[in-house]
């Protein structure tokens, strides 16, 4: 699994030095996601001790989140402020984009099936 | 035996925080699993609520917990790498439908930002929590790291992200079934575009093919989100 590590922290790396080397304004291991992402369609599969690495990191993925997430603490004013705004938007937004990317994916795939 | 010398240990160690940390989420996960993986009691929920409690009580700064848990924060770096290999796995599916998912992708990703955007800017909603609303829609360690980027506030954004994924989740095939989709390819992709993993999680109850497209609409808005939102931002903002 070592290597499969090694592979992650690589990309990574490179993710960032090319970040840097560019001034981009694309977090470095998006980059680093993408490249490894080119790696395997060139490669046409991945490696065991990838897969196992990759399980290992995304397994317990939410997890991860925990520090950041919990900074909400340090923003009780904002939620207290903007709680219905927040609450609105997060409810009527996910709902109207939800069915909105649905209709319009069938409509597309419906067109598609129809020309064939 | 030297009670003050350990006193002193606890409050300065940060192996209490790894502790804490990793231990409300396993007992989240326990929670979750016996209750057979309902979507209101994502591990993660549960571990905030057993974490806040504890910082809340001990008086402990989010700071001080910070510096104790950084190590796991570390980790979405390589995290996010290995999102690669899951949208590796489900590329595949891409050239039966490449140009719906293509469409569908750009037109429905800038669609529920700004559909969100718009509501809270009349809502007379903060810049800040503005920001923080764009990156609802994608995974929460791209989130987060974009987040970062565009100056909004990452613990928000990941609140966010998981308010979205969780209400796709619940509400999603009740959805599509009212404005009757008839695809299951489209309502996995549409809930991995909107809900990010949760919906995904959710997609698999549906179908294999709805699983699929959602971890493929996942990771593609995910990379689609990050690359161009910050420059969009900067544009505005220039």
């Amino acid at each position: 699994m070592l290597k499969g590590i090694i592979t992650l922290l690589v990309f990574q790396f490179l993710g960032e030095c090319i970040v840097k080397l560019f001034d981009l304004l694309i977090p470095g291991p998006v980059i680093g996601m993408v490249l490894l992402l080119i790696f395997l369609m060139i490669r046409k599969s991945s490696f065991k001790s990838l897969d196992n690495a990759v399980f290992i990191h995304l397994r317990y993925l939410p997890m991860l989140f925990i520090p950041a997430a919990m900074g909400i603490v340090t923003q009780i004013d904002i939620i207290s402020k903007e709680f219905w705004a927040i609450a609105i938007a997060l409810f009527l937004g996910t709902i109207i984009a939800l069915a909105f990317c649905a209709k319009l994916m069938d409509y597309l795939t419906i067109r598609q099936e129809s020309k064939k | 035996m030297n009670i003050d010398a350990l006193i002193q240990y606890i409050s300065d160690s940060t192996l209490i925080w790894l502790i804490l940390t990793l231990g409300s989420f396993k007992i989240g996960i326990i929670i979750y699993e016996r209750f057979n993986k309902h979507t209101l009691l994502q591990p993660i929920i549960i571990s905030y609520f057993i974490i806040i409690t504890v910082l809340f009580i001990t008086g402990v700064s989010y700071e001080e917990y910070f510096k104790g848990v950084e190590i796991i924060h570390f980790f979405l770096g390589p995290a996010t790498v290995a999102l690669a290999l899951p949208l590796y796995n489900n590329l595949k599916h891409i050239k039966s439908l490449f140009l719906p998912i293509m469409i569908t992708l750009v037109v429905a990703g800038v669609f529920s930002i700004l559909i969100a955007v718009l509501l809270l800017w009349v809502l007379d909603a903060n810049m800040p929590t503005i920001l923080s609303m764009t990156t609802k829609s994608i995974t929460a360690p791209i989130a987060i790291i974009t987040s970062e980027q565009i100056g909004a506030i990452p613990s928000l954004a990941v609140g966010f992200v998981l308010i979205t994924g969780i209400i796709g989740a619940l509400l999603g095939t009740f959805i599509f079934k009212i404005i009757k989709i008839k695809y299951d390819t489209s309502k996995g992709f549409a809930l991995g575009v909107v809900s990010h993993g949760i919906g995904t999680a959710r997609a698999v109850e549906i179908s294999e093919k709805a699983a699929a497209f959602s971890a493929l609409a996942m990771g593609l808005s995910g990379i689609l989100t990050a690359v161009f939102l910050p420059l969009i931002i900067q544009f505005l903002k220039g």
